[in-house]
């Protein structure tokens, strides 16, 4: 189990005319290996809520759980909220505002350097995390991070976390801001690391329709609650409950529910854009045959940007 | 008649000669009253030709005119500031004042405007925005949204008849974002102002009159949304991705499916795929 939250109150600036609750008896499990996101508006709760994963607010009520280290009202002992900080791995919005050294390879090192790593095992961290990244090592390590352009930024930042090892990945809107392109990119980044380095990983997002195609579980926070927590599967089976909520729904569902409703039922669950694909060109195909192989024209959709998300090039930069 | 003249400018931002060129040779007129979606991958050049609007940035060569004035024309350069006003992309960067109002008077009190006047600009802006009943409040405690139509409004008070909006919907979320459009396309229809709209979102770009395609410098290419979306080999080379919609019919389209590869809204999609299926 990565993380066991039971019902988790927050209030800030308790008891002056500022009170406001962020967070009202939250309760949420994550396993290990899971890949859970998390969508809410601007004040839902989600922000406070991630800050409780690795310490940085400590719970005003109930309890936090993450890996093996318990956060209570009671004060933490600071070796454990060290360990936590090296567990979870934390990419806020924006995460290359913290950038400061004068080289990427000693912005990255940073982290492991304060684990009180030896000099080689922060060195081979290092280098690691920065390929990890997609970035090269050997032309990118002694550059200053303000020459980077905003995308390599971004990942320098990601890397600077990702040394640290850390079991869980949290990350806040890891796609703000960039451009298309970008975008694309970091998302692919995150379904590799997901594989690659951190078992169970967290994100944050405004934007359902990126969710659906990265993450397996769907939590929605409303209000300082947690409105919704489904597989991300059957999410389709659930969106009228969720747009009465107010919420977004995936445009493929919702383009779907619109055909369904001129007579057109599309046959299979439909979450993203790549299942809306697939599901019309089965149907025309069956009523008018196709020229070329269905299954081929999905895989090349997927590439362009539709559907689940691509695996990253290897060239990805 | 055209409110903004873009000729042949060249803008690097290193002063030797070899230095990398952010735009290589844009000309580009905009009609008063357009509303313009200015689009192109990071490290385009869209940026810093929205800083050449209102002479942030001069030409290294070429010239730009803001009503026919020269924005490297000292002489005029308060006109054009005036006359251009740019809200940009972190909300939090544009606040100096500590009350809505007094933010908002900022700028024309920097113009040397009488009281009277300012206050009755304050109060314009403010409902132009939706922001009257918040005149008394304190903008660091507003969400991304409000903070941003904040900061048009204290553009607004300086009677602009130009808005340069640089990324002003990227950090902010989906309310967020529709709230700040919506000012954007009530103060273009409404008030005549001309709107250079900076975005990476596709959508945004749709609701545009103009979209221009900004790639390493150069204008690849100027159109109607329905003009400039129907090049996606072009796009996709500039590094942009199609809009949703578009991108899913023109995949239909590339699979056999007879269907107009132009669409580039939801309803549109429905009324096309109906009668195929």
């Amino acid at each position: 189990m990565s993380v066991v939250v039971t019902d988790l109150t927050y209030t800030y600036s308790r008891k002056t005319a500022y009170e406001k609750t962020a967070l009202r008896g939250v309760n949420l499990r994550i396993e290990t290996g899971e890949f859970v996101g998390i969508i809410g508006h601007t004040g839902s709760g989600k922000s406070t809520f991630i800050q409780h994963l690795n310490g940085l607010i400590l719970p005003q009520s109930g309890s936090v759980q993450v890996l093996d280290i318990a956060l209570t009202q009671k004060k933490c002992p600071k070796a454990d909220l060290r360990r936590l900080r090296g567990s979870v791995g934390m990419v806020f919005q924006y995460p290359e505002y913290q950038l400061f050294a004068e080289t990427v390879e000693k912005d990255v090192a940073f982290g492991p350097k304060n684990m009180g790593l030896s000099d080689d095992e922060v060195r081979s961290r290092t280098e690691e995390a920065i390929r990890l990244v997609g970035l090269d090592y050997d032309a990118i390590r002694a550059k200053a991070p303000f020459d980077l352009s905003g995308g390599q930024k971004r990942r320098v930042a990601i890397a600077g976390i990702l040394a640290m090892r850390p079991q869980i990945l949290v990350l806040d809107e890891p796609s703000a801001g960039l451009d298309p392109a970008g975008k694309e990119q970091i998302l692919s980044l995150i379904c590799k690391l997901k594989r690659e380095c951190s078992p169970t990983v967290i994100v944050i997002s405004h934007d359902i329709d990126e969710i659906v195609r990265v993450a397996d579980r769907l939590v929605v926070f409303d209000r300082g609650g947690i409105l919704y927590d489904e597989p991300m599967g059957s999410l389709f089976t659930h969106a009228a409950e969720l747009r009465a909520a107010g919420l977004d729904i995936p445009r493929a569902v919702r383009i779907a529910d619109a055909l369904r409703e001129r007579g057109v039922a599309l046959e299979g669950d439909i979450l993203h854009d790549g299942d809306l694909f697939a599901a019309i060109l089965r149907r025309y195909q069956n009523a008018h045959g196709l020229p070329i192989d269905a299954e081929q024209a999905v895989e090349r959709a997927r590439a362009l940007g539709i559907g689940r998300i691509a695996e990253l090039a290897e060239d990805g930069v | 008649m055209a409110a903004i003249e873009v000729k042949q400018v060249v803008f690097s931002y290193g002063s030797e000669p070899d230095a990398p060129k952010a735009l290589d040779g844009v000309d580009l007129s905009i009609e008063e009253g357009s509303f313009v979606a200015l689009v192109g991958h990071n490290g385009s050049g869209k940026s810093t030709l929205a800083k050449l609007l209102n002479g942030l940035l001069l030409p290294t060569r070429g010239k730009v005119e803001i009503y026919g004035d020269d924005t490297a024309d000292d002489a005029k350069i308060y006109r054009v500031r005036s006359n251009v006003g740019m809200v940009f992309q972190n909300p939090d960067n544009q606040m100096i004042a500590s009350i809505v109002e007094d933010d908002i008077a900022f700028g024309p009190e920097n113009l040397g405007i009488e009281r009277e006047e300012i206050v009755r600009r304050v109060e314009w802006a403010l409902d132009k925005v939706g922001m009257l009943e918040h005149r008394k409040g304190t903008p660091f405690k507003m969400s991304g949204g409000q903070k941003q139509r904040l900061a048009i409004a204290g553009v607004l008070a300086i009677k602009p008849r130009v808005i340069v909006f640089d990324e002003s919907t990227a950090m902010l979320d989906p309310r967020g974002r529709a709230e700040v459009m919506q000012v954007a396309h009530e103060l273009n229809r409404n008030e005549k102002i001309t709107v250079i709209h900076i975005t990476h979102y596709m959508d945004e770009a749709l609701q545009a009159d103009r979209v221009v395609v900004l790639d390493r410098g150069k204008i690849l290419c100027d159109g109607t949304p329905h003009e400039v979306f129907a090049q996606a080999e072009l796009l996709r080379e500039a590094g942009l991705a199609l809009p949703a919609v578009r991108q899913l019919a023109q995949c239909l389209a590339d699979a056999g499916v007879p269907i107009r590869t132009d669409i580039v809204d939801e309803q549109e999609l429905i009324e096309a795929l109906c009668p195929l299926l």
